[in-house]
């Protein structure tokens, strides 16, 4: 019964971004026509710097339908709103219910609070791979109506690297709802570290190589077509850390 | 003794920050009673409360409950199945209908009392589809009340279980706790600062105040050892001190002394007509005179 009440306390949350997230898939699909007829218009941009740089490298992915699916979807789209909703899922919990009392009711059931907070973690768990899979499936599904085709390898692998990888986010902001009675702070300080990092990537060209939402993206899968096992077994070990991090946080806490 | 009492606190002290919630608490609450435990708002009792469910972990000393240590993770879960409760703000699941939340807590307990949830349901006239935010503060109480009674529990353990409920709900409320306990084997420990309604259905009571229990028994036995002395004089009332034992309190007004005491009335009684009162009456007290006096005591 944990289960349930995790997934009445967290399904509006998923919802939303299921329906989100697959809008946006589709729109990914659908726009591809025009995208196409854009294309030889592209050399005429004359944008330089990074930004320049930056298009022309859309443009040449875009020449063909796995690089445009990266590049649109999987690489912006999904990476970004997922990275949103993994935040939202990860806050809240246990603490955030003091707030409205009912966490006493909670703490009197013959439940440890490892477990109160492991299922509640492992539902959250469970609808982030939704999120990250369900979407991402849609354009193998819809890709034959604009007349190409996208394998569903390609589609599960680049989604278990940003499931993989994001999940950090989502353990974050669940290691901080031990710590804030509220859903807000959690929620805004993991992506405010999510944001950072990534500014970080786009800007420090070393860390870049090693960046955490070039793991998510999958652009090892896609240029090379193997997974970065080293780096998604090092965040799943910091998202393992830090769930267990909020374990500990919660077991010592006092209400 | 021992296995014979569900709660046993000893010297249990509790401090959040700089602030003593418990300081040095005594407690033993014997199986089969209605234990109620009195004292002001802020004198420990939710604190003590929250210990012995394991919501929050002692400072010093210790606290069992059906003799497993109550700061004790796996212990504490053995407790809690155990025991039913109703915290003192009602709050349960908002999002949930009242069946839905009978539903979630009748899954973690395997003596889940069908029968009773059945008849409190009609009793307490639940709307089974109603969500448990559109309940009033009384429909929720017995909600709350349901869920705790329901779970075969051994020991039923109640925050202010009547706070902020009109009369009639009040009186419904305790007389389901007094069905209940005449039925099963069942403990109750409930903290309130309402004097009546321990009055009405305790059998054991600890006065709480500050963080220590100041006075606990049974509840019988306390009113008959606690006596009133009033002596009245035809002059100013002398400034007397008493030397006999269990004398609690002396006041003077004008030309009336009134004394409090615990221990035997004679030896004070020598003592009083010694002052030349013009008239000696000794009386029982009741229990808001024995809270009003232990706790002034010790202001």
């Amino acid at each position: 019964m944990l289960w349930y009440k995790a997934w009445l306390e967290t399904r509006w949350r998923f919802l939303i971004g299921l329906a989100i997230l697959m809008a946006s898939a589709c729109g990914t699909v659908f726009i591809y026509p025009q995208v196409q007829r854009l294309i030889p218009l592209a050399p005429s941009v004359d944008a330089g710097g990074e930004l320049g740089r930056r298009v022309q490298e859309a443009v040449q992915l875009s020449r063909e339908y796995r690089g445009y699916v990266w590049s649109q979807w999987f690489r912006q789209n999904l990476i970004q709103m997922w990275t949103v909703f993994a935040a939202l899922l990860g806050a809240g919990g246990l603490l955030s219910q003091s707030s409205g009392g009912a966490v006493l009711y909670t703490l009197s059931m013959p439940a440890s609070r490892t477990r109160l907070l492991g299922v509640r973690a492992a539902a959250g768990l469970v609808e982030l791979v939704a999120l990250a899979v369900v979407p991402s499936l849609l354009i193998p599904l819809l890709s034959p109506a604009v007349g190409d085709s996208y394998s569903v390898v390609d589609a599960l692998a680049h989604s278990a690297c940003l499931f993989l990888g994001g999940a950090v986010f989502f353990g974050l902001a669940v290691l901080l709802s031990t710590v804030f009675a509220d859903i807000w702070r959690p929620l805004l300080i993991a992506l405010a570290a999510a944001a950072v990092i990534a500014i970080g990537e786009q800007f420090v060209r070393d860390v870049s190589p090693v960046g955490l939402f070039r793991l998510m993206n999958g652009e090892t899968y896609f240029r090379t077509r193997h997974l970065p096992w080293t780096g998604l077994l090092v965040t799943t070990a910091a998202t393992t850390a830090l769930l267990y991090g909020a374990a500990s946080s919660i077991a010592r806490r006092d209400f | 003794m021992a296995d014979q009492l569900v709660v046993d606190v000893a010297g249990l002290r509790k401090h959040y920050g700089s602030i003593e919630a418990v300081r040095g608490l005594d407690l033993q609450v014997p199986r089969g009673s209605i234990y109620g435990l009195l004292g002001r708002n802020g004198a420990g009792k939710t604190t003590t409360i929250k210990v012995l469910l394991g919501m929050a972990r002692p400072t010093a000393g210790s606290a069992h409950v059906f003799g497993l240590a109550a700061d004790a993770p796996d212990a504490s879960v053995e407790i809690r199945r155990r025991t039913g409760f109703v915290s003192e703000d009602k709050e349960l699941y908002d999002y949930m209908t009242v069946a839905e939340i009978v539903r979630f807590t009748a899954a973690f307990y395997p003596r889940w009392r069908r029968d009773l949830e059945e008849r409190y349901l009609r009793a307490f006239e639940l709307p089974a589809a109603m969500k448990v935010k559109a309940l009033s503060r009384g429909t929720r109480t017995k909600l709350a009340l349901l869920l705790a009674l329901c779970r075969g529990a051994e020991l039923l353990v109640l925050d202010e279980p009547t706070a902020g409920l009109d009369p009639a709900v009040t009186e419904q409320v305790l007389q389901a706790l007094v069905g209940h306990v005449a039925r099963d084997e069942t403990t109750i420990f409930f903290s309130s600062h309402q004097i009546a309604e321990v009055e009405q259905i305790a059998d054991r009571i600890a006065i709480v105040d500050r963080g220590r229990a100041v006075l606990a028994g049974a509840l019988d036995e306390l009113r008959e050892s606690f006596r009133r002395v009033q002596l009245v004089f035809d002059r100013e009332a002398p400034h007397a001190v008493f030397r006999a034992a269990g004398v609690a309190r002396v006041r003077r007004q004008g030309r009336v002394l009134t004394e409090s005491s615990t221990g035997g009335a004679e030896p004070i009684l020598e003592e009083a007509r010694a002052l030349g009162p013009v008239s000696v009456d000794v009386g029982p007290v009741t229990l808001k005179e024995i809270f009003l006096e232990t706790v002034a005591t010790e202001d």
